[in-house]
This record gives structure tokens, C-alpha cells and sequence, in this order.
């Protein structure tokens, strides 16, 4: 048995899931990677916002995600590309380490992991259709050959290593047997102490709030997994677990690991409107359901925040509705759970403003600095 | 031969590339049945799984070669 | 019997350019025009194609009547290499020329499926220049005698260049937008 089969092996047995926000399985990936003879793309971008934790391993836990890196990488001709985005602390550090840096545009879908093959092979950091998995290859839609390519997310490498080291048993003894190991999360927004913080599937919500400070008792809601996550109400924030299960009852998920709590002072529909603007921006222009879906799901917010009204929010809810699935990545689909999540959160703060009220001091909203 | 291995010959499933697209709505005109066009002319699939020969043609006929079948 | 494949390969030539001309128009149609909630690109892609394979018909059949009629002298290479022929080298050899170029956009166009897109891609944009090559060949060797043919043959050319000069410059929502997105920080 070569290195790698017994490391897909072991990584089956800890249960190592993806920690990029698509939760795939680890080993099935490494053996895919392995039949393929697929080259290796660590990925330090923190696309999402409001994410930090990628850089935390890069800051913290070099040495043990480069030995990940190797170990994964075993035998493969090309070097290790490590992905941040240009200009980014994570880049710096990871430049001065002498590693070989994929520099990823400031664009959100650039971290996407298609995206980053595609920019590692000489072309534009727009994410790509996928025919067959990018592990495996395949050709993009010109037909030009894609390098069989495993891309990993920063922490699942650093777990790779940690696993190989302490052994599947050390990682099954954190969290639960569906969602085992350590994971990291990023708390952001409107925290005393925003950081990212060591923690497991299955603890209450409110005691990763806590530990960055807590939530103020006026926050609308808290963003789970940024502009592709969900919106949890008080309430929720504070009974939920952070896990797949507890998190899917209101339509969210683990993702990508950021908690972003909204503050207190800014109208958390003027909020959601700045983040589908921006998102609208950030299309890569390549798909007709999300280069003119997003800007129109975009005006449909900005029109019912204007003048609320049933049909409306029927609008948008048809809007959303022809997101998912219907781009080359998740972008779009991402947004679509994002604003349906909004309707549902913000529903009733929308009445209000339909009967003339809002009652939050700024209608204005501080661009991102209000989400993180 | 237990039921669900019958499963395994069941038509392929269209799907569209969605970079090539480019709103000819051929694929549409095609395949009313299955597939719809939103506002601005892109397919939605309404459904999927597509008698093989039907399909072929509505791959051939794509102007932008954005249509492919795929195992599920 | 030699008068009859001269006129036959007359008629045939005539009946090329203004099918060829044709099927560019209908290509032009497809690639330049969105109408898609109706049956209009359908119906023209799919004649694009069928049409183009009847263009190919005529084309063998003025192709192999040139080089059977003895009136003129073009034999089976020049019919095949561009500017062998002791008959008015440059204007056969720029039909021969356009039938190569027709010979890979239509090998490509069959093993579409089986070949890279973007080299489908190159390959058929050749084919605004072997009507061009058609069309000049067409006027050039028409005779005097018969004007018809040099007029028609003329006509083609208007109707191309005019369908090519709007293909050029049209655009739709699909590619303006593409483009406007492609212009930003994407490396």
C-alpha cells in the first residue's frame, strides 16, 4: 500500500469532512486525487465573508499544514500551490515561508475551487463547469484539458496532518460521530472580541457567541456562512447547536465556519440589500442566471424595502427560485439560500416598514463593516 | 436480481453547460416538455431525464454546444 | 457531350454560390441573433446544417463536371491544390482554395462532438473567408456571354457582405454582458 492509500484510509476512519463549506469527504476526495495523479492546491483564500480561519492556520499552524500538504501531495511532480488572495496577510506570510503562492484576485468567486484551478493553469480566477469532478479533470467549456487538481481547504489540510499524527481516535473524540473532529469558526461583526476559536459540531451557538464576547441583546439576527449562508433570529442564535442537523431545521448550514453578528443600529434590511449589491458585482459574468439573475434579485430587494408588499416579496421569492443550480458554482445558489433566509428572518421587520416604521437608528449601512 | 438494479439503466440526465450557453433557446423549442426558458432566454430544466434520442438531437442542435448528458 | 458538363458545371457553380451564400446568412442569423422564445433559432440552425450539406452536393457536382469538360483545362489536382491550373490560375485557385476550406469546416462540423470546441471554432470562422474566395471566383470567371450569372453571382456577394457587416456589429444581451464583466479584475 502506498502513502497515500493509507492516509485515504485513516482519513476514513477519522471521518474528515471538508472544511471549505461543502463538507465532501476528505479520504474519497485524496483517492480520487490519487487515481487521477492530481496535482495539490491548499486553499488559504477565506473567501467567504467574514472569514478568518484559513489565515488562522496559516498564522498558527504552518509547519504542521505544510507537512499536511506534503503528506497529500506524495509523489506528485509540480509543487504544493498555496492559494490567498493578493495582498493579504495570509499571502505575505505564506510568500515568506518560501512557499509557492497561487495570488487569487480580490473577487469573491476567485477562491472557488474551480476557479483556482483555473487561474493555476494560466487563465482567469473565474470558476469553470464542472462535466466530470476538477479532481478527476475534464475539459472546461472551450475543451481545453483541466488538470486533474485536489483543492483543499487550509484547515482540512492542517487536519490531514494533525490526523496522521494523533490518529483517527483523537479525531473522533471531538465533536459528533456524523460530524466528528475539531473545527474552527470564525466569530465576526458586531462582537467585543471577534476572532476565530477551536471548537466542535454539537456545542449551543450562544457559547461560540459568548466566547467572542456575546451577542448584543439588539442584534436583528446572525449571519451563518456569510452572503452563501443564512440568517438566525435571537431566538435561534441562542437555542441551536453548530451542527448540520440543528443548523438545516432553518434552512442553514456549517459552511464554511463564520458567525457574523449583525449590529444593533443599522437596518438589518439595508444590510441584505448592500450584501446582494455587492453581490450582483461579483458575478463572473459567465452564466445568464446569475449574471442577470443576481442584479434582478438585487432591484427586487431594494423595490420591496421600498414600498413592502406581499407581492413583493413573492417577487423576490420567484427570483431566488431560479438561482439554484443553474450556474457553473454554487454562487448563485449560495446568494438564492442568503436572500430566502432574509424573507424569513427579516419578514416581519418588513411589515413594519410597509406600516411607515423601521425604528433603527441608520437606514444607511456602513457597506461590509456592518457584516463583518 | 435485487429491484434497484434496474436503476442503472435509466436514462442519462441532461445537463447544460451553463458557461457555453449563450440563450439560443434551441434546447427550449426542442424540448418543451422539459425544458422552460427564464426572461432572458436560459434553459431551466424542468426535467431532467430525457428519452436518449431526443436528447442527442436537442445536443447536436445547440448552436453553443452547451448541452451534455451525465450519468445522474 | 463536353458542352453539356460545361453548362452543367455552370448551372452547378451558380446553384453553389447561392446556397453557400445561404447557409452564411443562416450561420450569421444563428450566431448574431437571440429571439429564443420562439422556434426562429431552431428552425435556422437546422437549416443551416441541412443546407449546408445540399451545398456540398451542388459543389462536387460543379467541381467534378470542371475538371470532366475539356473545354478549359483544369485537371483533378488543381481541382484539389489552389493555383495549379494553366486555366486562369488565380480565380480556379481560389475556388479550389474555398472547397479546401469547406472540406475542414465541414470534416470539423461532423466530429463537432468529438473534437475541442475552440478548434471547431477557428476552423468555422474560416468560412466567411471561403465565401469571400467563392464569391470573387464566381464574378471573375463568369463570362460576358452571360451576365446573368456574373449579376447573380454579384447579388451573393451584396447579400453576404451585408449579412457579415451586420453580424459584425450586432450584439446581444448575453455578449454585451460578458464582455462589460470580462473587462474587470478577473488575474
Amino acid at each position: 500500500m502506498t502513502r497515500t492509500d493509507t492516509l485515504a484510509d485513516v482519513l476514513d476512519a477519522a471521518g474528515l469532512a471538508g472544511r471549505g463549506g461543502a463538507a465532501f469527504s476528505t479520504a474519497t476526495k485524496v483517492r480520487a486525487a490519487r487515481a487521477s495523479h492530481a496535482e495539490l492546491i491548499v486553499n488559504a483564500c477565506d473567501g467567504e465573508i467574514g472569514a478568518a480561519k484559513d489565515g488562522w492556520v496559516v498564522e498558527h499552524h504552518l509547519s504542521e499544514l505544510v507537512h499536511g500538504a506534503t503528506l497529500l501531495a506524495a509523489g506528485r511532480r509540480r509543487g504544493v500551490l498555496f492559494a490567498a488572495h493578493r495582498g493579504s496577510r495570509t499571502a505575505q506570510l505564506l510568500s515568506a515561508a518560501g512557499l509557492d503562492v497561487l495570488e487569487a484576485p480580490p473577487r469573491y468567486v476567485s477562491s472557488e475551487e474551480s476557479a483556482l484551478v483555473s487561474l493555476a493553469g494560466g487563465g482567469l480566477a473565474r470558476p469553470m463547469t464542472k462535466r466530470v469532478p476538477v479532481v478527476t479533470g475534464g475539459r472546461d467549456s472551450r475543451g481545453a484539458r483541466i488538470r486533474p487538481t485536489l483543492v483543499l481547504n487550509a484547515e482540512t489540510v492542517w487536519r490531514v496532518a494533525q490526523i496522521a499524527e494523533r490518529g483517527a481516535a483523537w479525531f473522533r473524540s471531538y465533536g459528533t460521530p456524523t460530524e466528528p473532529g475539531p473545527r474552527l469558526v470564525s466569530v465576526s461583526g458586531y462582537v467585543a472580541t471577534p476572532g476565530v476559536l477551536e471548537t466542535q459540531a454539537g456545542v449551543p451557538i450562544r457559547s461560540l457567541l459568548d466566547a467572542a464576547g456575546g451577542r448584543h441583546p439588539g442584534a436583528p439576527a446572525v449571519l451563518v456562512g456569510g452572503l452563501g449562508g443564512a440568517f438566525l433570529s435571537p431566538d435561534e442564535a441562542g437555542r441551536l447547536q453548530w451542527s448540520r442537523e440543528s443548523l438545516a431545521t432553518v434552512g442553514a448550514a456549517v459552511g464554511p465556519g463564520v458567525l457574523t453578528v449583525l449590529d444593533p443600529w443599522t437596518c438589518p434590511l439595508d444590510v441584505v440589500g448592500q450584501l446582494l449589491r455587492y453581490a450582483a458585482g461579483e458575478s463572473a459574468g459567465q452564466c445568464g442566471p446569475c449574471m442577470f439573475g443576481l442584479p434582478a434579485v438585487a432591484r427586487e430587494w431594494d423595490d420591496v424595502v421600498l414600498r413592502p408588499s406581499r407581492a413583493g416579496e413573492d417577487r423576490v421569492r420567484r427570483r431566488v427560485e431560479l438561482l439554484p443550480d443553474r450556474g457553473a458554482c454554487r454562487f448563485p445558489d449560495g446568494v438564492g439560500r442568503f436572500t430566502a433566509s432574509a424573507l424569513r428572518v427579516f419578514g416581519a421587520h418588513l411589515s413594519l416598514h410597509a406600516g411607515g416604521a423601521c425604528g433603527y437608528p441608520s437606514r444607511r449601512s456602513e457597506s461590509r463593516a456592518a457584516v463583518g | 436480481m435485487p429491484p434497484s438494479a434496474d436503476r442503472s439503466v435509466a436514462s442519462p440526465v441532461l445537463r447544460v453547460d451553463r458557461v457555453a450557453c449563450t440563450a439560443h433557446g434551441v434546447c427550449a423549442s426542442l424540448l418543451p416538455g422539459s425544458i422552460r426558458l427564464d426572461e432572458w432566454g436560459y434553459p431551466i430544466v424542468v426535467a431532467p431525464r430525457i428519452d436518449e434520442e431526443v436528447a442527442r438531437t436537442a445536443i447536436r442542435l445547440c448552436p453553443a454546444r452547451a448541452l451534455y448528458l451525465a450519468q445522474r | 457531350m463536353n458542352e453539356a458538363l460545361w453548362y452543367a458545371s455552370r448551372a452547378a457553380g451558380i446553384a453553389s454560390i447561392v446556397l453557400l451564400t445561404a447557409v452564411v446568412v443562416l450561420g450569421t442569423v444563428v450566431a448574431g441573433r437571440r429571439r429564443p422564445h420562439d422556434d426562429s433559432a431552431t428552425v435556422a440552425a437546422a437549416t443551416h446544417r441541412w443546407l449546408s450539406l445540399a451545398t456540398l452536393a451542388f459543389i462536387g457536382a460543379h467541381v467534378a463536371t470542371a475538371v470532366g469538360e475539356t473545354y478549359v483545362s483544369i485537371d483533378l489536382v488543381s481541382a484539389v491544390v489552389p493555383f495549379t491550373s494553366s486555366y486562369a490560375t488565380l480565380w480556379v485557385g481560389l475556388g479550389t482554395l474555398a472547397v479546401d476550406l469547406l472540406v475542414a469546416v465541414t470534416v470539423t462540423s461532423l466530429l463537432r462532438h468529438r473534437i475541442a470546441e475552440r478548434t471547431w471554432r477557428a476552423v468555422h470562422w474560416a468560412t466567411y473567408a471561403l465565401w469571400g474566395f467563392a464569391v470573387v471566383h464566381g464574378v471573375a470567371l463568369g463570362t460576358a456571354a452571360e451576365p446573368l450569372l456574373r449579376w447573380t453571382t454579384a447579388l451573393c456577394g451584396v447579400v453576404g457582405l451585408g449579412a457579415v457587416l451586420w453580424r459584425v456589429n450586432v450584439t446581444t444581451h448575453d455578449r454585451e454582458r460578458r464582455r462589460a464583466v470580462a473587462q474587470q479584475e478577473w488575474s
